[in-house]
Parts: structure tokens; C-alpha cells; sequence
């Protein structure tokens, strides 16, 4: 039996089935890029000179699971929707500037098996601001058009404002810090 | 078979670059806000350069071997910035940047009215920002003073912690005005805390008889250390006689609150502001 | 043939114009009596038909027919009958509509009948109810309603200097810095609170007071929590409360939570909200001739007089009154819009209800007056 092996056609197919496969990889990842809880850790014990509510500190733990949703769902799917509402004065308009210069770029980017320990370090007398360091672990990935240029495991260090709004905290200063 | 293998790795291999294992770029450790940053590179050819950062997302083209120019403008954000250059595989680079020198403040003072001769009554927390209004974590120190009229009431001196400095202090013993500065070498703010008279005390009123009823009025009203109760306080009248009770809020106006109430009978009147009560007021019937 | 069809269209389309013109007279004449046999009759030939008749025209707002169905022998006038029951001076009563009403003979002779009606107002504030006697007297061989004379506020034209006080709010705009313009929310405080098992549910009561030097506008809101910490309901006072407290005042309020019973409550979680609100020093109203008696229904009732002492029109005023036991504890918590506007330097007599579990209890109370005024905040 003369088999005749068409390399061209075998590699189209298989051009197509990595396609799919590709295809596949990147909904499963964004399916779990979109679904995966955001893990957040409170230690109020150093908050000084004010000591935490219990009310308060639930309604931090809330509300900065939720502004980090927010964020990771921003930047992946460069919507500004999902910014309002946890967010106020500068930290909103840098993390609006940096989904509208993503968007201009073409690229998004991704924060995955998001885990946050989070510590209040200062919580004013009046309670109407409070800062906190967070511990952030998360992956960190980066895709352009549709391909992944960047993955990487980070660990990072916030320093926040969070201050209270109408129903909930927000967060008004997000900085990243070398860790000291 | 072998052939098989080897285009399954290549397809692999295109479909999944995080094969492509990132090397470091030669990235500044840290970097001041507003600062011009220069990133050399290596080799020849095209390549594709990202900065993922905090209010910038750059995609551009580069050739390798030449330096990348970050403008100021693109680093005024502090926090971490990546630096991603791809080519056939991606290198990469974080860098921090870090606020500049202090240039404004976020000073929030408490509260915004405050009765007089309170304890640790008024509060107030400094942030210091740089000109991109990135918060400042370099300990500075911050000077608060406090003056009633003219007349200095509390001073402080607080080294920041974590890029805040607070204070906390008793109000003043008389109404009005109260000056609060923050201040840092030639950078201040200023706020004002309205000073107000505390609950009316010895709270008396006067009464007599008029054609329709009695009309009844509040001495002066004062605080226990002699300020006038701010216009607009509620003080309740209550006129009691055998056949009902007559009530009026009535706002203090000039100083003085003043009711009409309709009695013919004996009367006796009370008078309450809040929690406070007066005196009562006997007056005779209607003859 | 071709014509059959449209002139059966046209007939049959006719016929029940026709038919509904009787059946819809029918049913105009049934709205608010709910045994619903109440038909209109042109000639009432007993007492109670003829106040129905009367009533009816006043939801159709005959007034011409109406006032056909009034003795002579009353003392009122078209116009005085008409602003009687349409309101006038932006009161309630001129945004309400008379949906229905229930009637019961209390006593009849052959020539006079005496007639208690419950009318139900459907008002911008919710259904409202009212309970008015009627006297008719038979006039040859039809029943007239007679009137008593309607007292309508007389003002004499006049100069009344006022002091005006008002609180005005400047907001900063959305580019202020961060902290330069914090104008604290009024300080309000709890002053009493009491939960207690009534008929149609739980209810939590008691009195607020605002402490600080600006006006509030305030609202409480309750959390019922059960034994395991958890919350089984949460209500805010809506509008058994006087929301705008000036400096100094003190408003009862009242928290419904139908269908609950305190029995499954292992606590209450009160929470106060107080907001800065321009507002103003006036109009003063005064509650004069409080006094609680029985009613004609052997109902206790807190009456009295809503005074105006001030120089413009009040259009809607609400009586808000706390209970208290010998113990100076709130007890109870009522409510009741005046529907008659109140004219400046003129009083109107209002009425509270309080139940009978609660009546025998009350030593004293506090009554406080929410107003509404046209035109102003």
C-alpha cells in the first residue's frame, strides 16, 4: 500500500485544530479569569488611632474584594463600567486612564487566584479614612491579540486610602510599593 | 513518527508562547515621579515594546540595540511599571516609581461644628502628595496649629507614619471661628471648625396674659459658659390647664425664643430645648 | 347580503351602547358601598338611599345634583359645599378623590335619620379615612341631607412682620480637593425606643433628637435580629416621622414590621441617618387644646387645634404623637394628616386615634407638627 503523506493538508488540519485548542486555552482561562474569587485577609489589630468597628471592618473586607473584582474585571475586558463604584477621586481617574490607554494599545490584562492580606495601619479618629498595606498574590498575565505575552506569579505591595462613601468604602489612592 | 512529534512541538510551541521564558531587561531599580527614563537594549532587528503600568498601557515599536525613551509624563503615576520588549520571545522588567517631593495636602479636619469646652473634640489628619498627587511614604514633618480669633489654642509638630500625620484636641471655650493649619515647609492648608454654644442652660422664661391667650418668651438663651444658643434652636413651650395642653415648638430668633398660646384658664407653663428643661410659669385666668 | 354583516355590526353595537349605559349607571352607583347594593335612584325615598345619592354625585363631582339632595334648611352654599369637598389652598384634600364610602343608620324616625359614613380618600399620602354623621330629614316624600354650617377660615387681610431664619447648604463642586470642603452630617441621637407586639405586628418606637446647631433631615431604620444573630426583617419610619428636625427638636417615630411577632426577636439593631438639608425656622405651628377623649365610637382620641402663627399658608400639615406610660416611656406612636390647609393667623381641630390596648396606659404625650408648604422645600 503506497501511503502519499500530505504534509500540507495534515498541517492545515492541525493548523485548525490548534487553533481550536488555542481557542479553547483562552476561554477556559478567561471563564476562570472572570469566575475566580478574589481571597482578602483583614488584620485590623495595628489600626491606630482608632480602633476598627466589626461593622467597619466587614464593610472593608466587602468592599476591597469587590473594588479588586473591579479592577480585574476592567482590565481584562477594558470596560470602564465595571470601575464605578468602588473607586473615587485619584485611583479612579488613574485606573480609568489606564483602561482607556489599554484600550488605544489593544492589549488587556489579567489578574488571576487573586489572595490579599490586608492590614490597617492607620484608621483616622473621625473613622472617615483609613489606610491599609496589602500583601497582593496573583498572577499576572498579559495578552495581545489574543496571544499571551506575559505570565508571571507576583507578589505586590498596596499601600490604599480607602474612605467612606454613601453605602460603602472606596477606594481613593491604590499605590504600589517596593517592599521595605 | 518522529515528524509528528516534532511539528507537534512546534505547533505547541506557537500556540503556547509562555514557553518563552522572560529575560531581565536592564530596568532602573526605582524611579522619581515626572523623571525621563532611558531603557537600553540589546540586539538587532523589530521588536514590540509594552509599558503596563498604573494610568498607562503603551504598545510600541522598537529596534533592538537601540535605547527606549520613557517620557516623564508617561511615569507620574507612583507604583510598579513592567516593561515587556518581544520579539521571537518576550524580556521583561518591573521598575518602581516613587513619589516626588511634597507638594499639596489631603488635611481633613473633624468635625466641621463643634460645642465648645469638649474634650479631644477636634481631629484632623494630614496626607501629603507630590505634584502628581501621589501619596508621599517619606516620614516628613507636619506643623498643625490651631487659633480661636487671634489667640493660639493648640500647636503640633507630627513626623508622618505611612505618609499620615493627625491630631487630636479639645475645643475651644468660646463660640465662633476656629482656624486649623497644616503646614510643611512653604505648603499649607486651612480649614475652618465652627465653634457653637453647647445645650442652653438655666433656661427661664417670662409670660403674661394677651386677648387671645398668653404669650410666653425665653430670657436671652445661653450655654453654661455664656454663648448665645445659636437662632433656629427648637424650644418647646407647654402650657398646661385643667381642660388640655398646649404645645409650640418655637425657633430661637434674636436670641429669644417667643410663643402665643391659646389658654383662658390657670395656666402653668414649662419650657424644654432638647433634653434641657426651664422653668415653669404660673399664670392666672383669663379674668 | 354584502350588508348584513355591518348592519348586524352597527345593531349589535348600538344595543350595547345602549345596555351600558344602564349597566355602567349601575355600576358607578355601587362604587364605594360595600354591601355594593347601593344603586342611584332619582327619587330617594328613604334615608340612607338619600345620602348615597348625595355621596355618589360628590364622586362624580355633580354638584348641581348634589346640592339638590341638600335641606334647604342648610346653612351652606354652593361654592362653601363645593371647597368643602374639593379642598382649596393646595391642601390634601384638593390632591385626594373620594373612592368609596360605607354607611350605617345609627337612628331613624319616620321624618329624621341620623347616619354615620366612613368615606375613604385615596390621598397623595396613602388611603385615608374619615368618619363624618349625617343628619337628613324627610321633606315631603324625598330625604335631604342637612348640612351644618361650614366654617371656612376667614383671614383678615394684614402685615405680619416675620424674622426670617433659614438654613442654606453650599455644596461644593465635583473638582473640590479632597477634604476642603467637609461639612459634617447633623448630629442626631436616639433618645428612647421601645418594641412592642400589636395587632397587624411588630412595632419599634420612641424619639430622636437632634443635637447639633443645623438643621437634619433624619430617618431610622430597624434591624429585627433573630437568636442566632441573623436578620429577619429591616424597616425604615417612612413617614411616622418628622424628617426635618431643627436644632434642638425632637420628633417621635415609629418602625411597622407587619407579621412579625417579638417572639422570634432576640434584638433590635436601631440605626439613625441624619443629613445636612437647607430648611427653614418657620412656619411655627402650634398645637393648641390637646386633650384625649372618647369619640362618638367610644374610640380614644387625642384632639386638638393646629394654629398657624405665621404669616403664610400651610398646605399640608402632619400631626405626629408620642404615648407615654406613668413611666415617661414612649408606649405608642400615631400619626394623621390634616387635610384642610391652614391659613396664616387660623386653626384647624385635628384628631389622633390611639388603640385600645394602648389608651388606658397613656399618661401623657408630645404632639410635633410636620408641614408642607406649595412652593417652598
Amino acid at each position: 500500500m503506497n501511503v502519499v503523506f500530505n504534509f500540507a493538508g495534515w498541517l492545515r488540519r492541525g493548523m485548525c485544530l490548534a487553533v481550536v485548542f488555542t481557542s479553547l486555552c483562552g476561554f477556559v482561562l478567561s471563564a476562570h479569569g472572570a469566575d475566580s474569587a478574589v481571597q482578602v485577609q483583614l488584620d485590623t489589630k495595628k489600626a491606630n488611632p482608632r480602633a476598627v468597628e466589626s461593622l467597619t471592618e466587614r464593610g472593608i473586607l466587602r468592599d476591597y474584594r469587590f473594588a479588586w473584582t473591579s479592577i480585574a474585571q476592567a482590565f481584562e475586558l477594558n470596560s470602564l463600567d465595571s470601575l464605578e463604584g468602588a473607586f473615587a477621586g485619584d485611583a479612579k481617574q488613574i485606573l480609568r486612564g489606564t483602561v482607556l490607554s489599554q484600550q488605544r494599545s489593544g492589549f488587556t490584562r489579567q489578574y488571576l487566584n487573586q489572595n490579599h492580606r490586608l492590614e490597617a495601619v492607620f484608621y483616622a479618629p473621625e473613622g472617615d479614612v483609613m489606610e491599609l498595606h496589602d500583601t497582593a498574590e496573583y498572577e499576572l498575565r498579559i495578552t495581545d491579540g489574543g496571544k499571551i505575552i506575559h505570565d508571571e506569579h507576583v507578589v505586590m505591595h498596596f499601600v490604599v486610602l480607602m474612605t467612606p462613601g454613601a453605602d460603602r468604602w472606596v477606594i481613593r489612592r491604590l499605590q504600589a510599593v517596593p517592599q521595605s | 513518527m518522529h515528524r509528528v512529534l516534532l511539528i507537534c512541538a512546534v505547533l505547541c510551541s506557537a500556540a503556547c508562547p509562555l514557553a518563552a521564558v522572560a529575560q531581565d531587561l536592564r530596568v532602573p531599580a526605582s524611579v522619581t515621579a515626572g523623571d525621563d527614563v532611558t531603557i537600553p537594549t540589546t540586539g538587532s532587528g523589530k521588536a514590540t515594546f509594552y509599558l503596563v503600568g498604573p494610568g498607562v498601557s503603551r504598545k510600541s515599536e522598537v529596534s533592538l540595540g537601540e535605547e527606549i525613551r520613557l517620557q516623564g509624563q508617561e511615569l507620574w503615576n507612583a507604583g510598579d511599571y513592567l516593561v515587556l520588549v518581544c520579539s521571537d520571545i518576550c524580556n521583561s522588567g518591573t521598575f518602581y516609581v516613587t513619589a516626588a517631593k511634597p507638594a499639596s495636602f489631603a488635611f481633613l479636619v473633624h468635625p466641621s461644628r463643634v460645642p465648645v469646652g469638649q474634650s479631644d473634640a477636634v481631629s484632623g489628619v494630614a496626607f501629603p502628595f507630590d505634584q502628581f498627587r501621589n501619596l508621599v511614604l517619606t516620614p516628613v514633618t507636619v506643623s498643625f496649629q490651631l487659633t480661636a480669633g487671634n489667640k493660639p489654642l493648640f500647636s503640633k509638630q507630627v513626623r508622618t507614619e505611612n505618609g499620615a500625620a493627625w491630631f487630636r484636641t479639645a475645643s475651644g471655650k468660646s463660640a465662633g471661628l476656629l482656624q486649623v493649619v497644616a503646614s510643611l515647609d512653604d505648603l499649607s492648608a486651612k480649614r475652618a471648625v465652627q465653634q457653637v454654644a453647647s445645650d442652653p442652660c438655666n433656661l427661664r422664661i417670662t409670660g403674661q396674659r394677651i386677648p387671645i391667650g398668653v404669650l410666653v418668651q425665653t430670657e436671652p438663651v445661653h450655654d453654661c459658659a455664656g454663648n448665645v444658643v445659636p437662632d433656629g434652636t427648637i424650644v418647646t413651650f407647654s402650657a398646661t390647664e385643667a381642660n388640655g395642653k398646649s404645645t409650640v415648638d418655637a425657633p430661637i430668633k434674636q436670641g429669644i425664643a417667643r410663643a402665643q398660646i391659646e389658654a383662658t384658664g390657670a395656666t402653668v407653663v414649662s419650657v424644654a430645648s432638647g433634653v434641657v428643661m426651664g422653668n415653669e410659669l404660673r399664670i392666672g385666668a383669663k379674668p | 347580503m354584502k350588508f348584513i354583516l355591518p348592519i348586524s355590526l352597527v345593531v349589535a353595537t348600538a344595543a350595547l351602547m345602549v345596555l351600558g349605559l344602564f349597566i355602567g349607571g349601575q355600576a358607578r352607583g355601587t362604587v364605594g358601598i360595600a354591601a355594593g347594593s347601593a344603586v342611584y335612584t332619582p327619587k330617594a325615598d328613604n334615608a340612607e338611599q338619600a345620602l348615597k345619592n348625595l355621596l355618589a354625585d360628590v364622586q362624580r363631582r355633580n354638584w348641581d345634583r348634589a346640592l339638590a339632595a341638600v335641606s334647604k334648611s342648610s346653612a351652606t352654599d354652593k361654592e362653601s359645599f363645593i371647597q368643602e369637598w374639593t379642598g382649596s389652598n393646595g391642601s390634601l384634600r384638593s390632591f385626594s378623590a373620594l373612592e368609596g364610602f360605607e354607611s350605617r343608620p345609627l337612628h331613624i324616625t319616620p321624618d329624621e335619620a341620623q347616619i354615620r359614613v366612613r368615606l375613604h380618600w385615596a390621598t397623595p399620602v396613602g388611603p385615608l379615612e374619615d368618619v363624618r354623621d349625617f343628619r337628613l330629614i324627610r321633606e315631603g316624600d324625598v330625604w335631604k341631607t342637612v348640612l351644618p354650617k361650614i366654617q371656612v377660615p376667614n383671614v383678615p387681610a394684614q402685615v405680619i412682620p416675620v424674622t426670617y431664619l433659614r438654613w442654606d447648604l453650599v455644596s461644593g463642586g465635583a473638582a473640590d480637593e479632597w477634604g476642603s470642603r467637609n461639612v459634617d452630617a447633623p448630629h442626631v441621637r436616639i433618645i428612647s425606643m421601645n418594641a412592642v407586639d400589636s395587632a397587624e405586628g411588630a412595632v419599634v418606637m420612641g424619639e430622636i433628637v437632634n443635637e447639633d446647631t443645623v438643621p437634619a433631615f433624619v430617618n431610622v431604620n430597624a434591624t429585627l435580629v433573630d437568636s442566632a444573630g441573623s436578620a429577619i426583617d429591616d424597616e425604615t419610619s417612612f413617614d411616622k416621622i418628622n424628617h426635618v428636625l431643627l436644632p434642638k427638636q425632637v420628633s417621635p417615630y415609629r418602625i411597622d414590621f407587619p407579621n412579625i411577632s417579638l417572639k422570634n426577636v432576640k434584638s433590635v439593631r436601631m440605626d439613625e441617618k441624619a443629613t445636612l438639608v437647607p430648611a427653614s425656622a418657620d412656619p411655627v405651628i402650634g398645637v393648641m387644646n390637646q386633650k384625649i377623649e372618647s369619640d362618638v365610637q367610644g374610640k380614644s382620641v387625642l384632639h386638638g387645634d393646629l394654629f398657624n402663627q405665621s404669616g403664610q399658608t400651610v398646605n399640608i400639615s402632619h400631626v405626629i404623637v408620642s404615648f407615654y406610660d406613668n413611666n415617661a416611656k414612649v408606649i405608642w406612636v400615631a400619626d394623621g394628616y390634616e387635610d384642610h390647609a391652614l391659613l396664616p393667623q387660623s386653626s384647624e381641630p385635628f384628631a389622633v386615634e390611639i388603640p385600645k390596648s394602648v389608651a388606658p396606659k397613656v399618661q401623657n404625650f408630645h404632639v410635633v407638627v410636620d408641614q408642607y408648604s406649595l412652593g417652598r422645600s
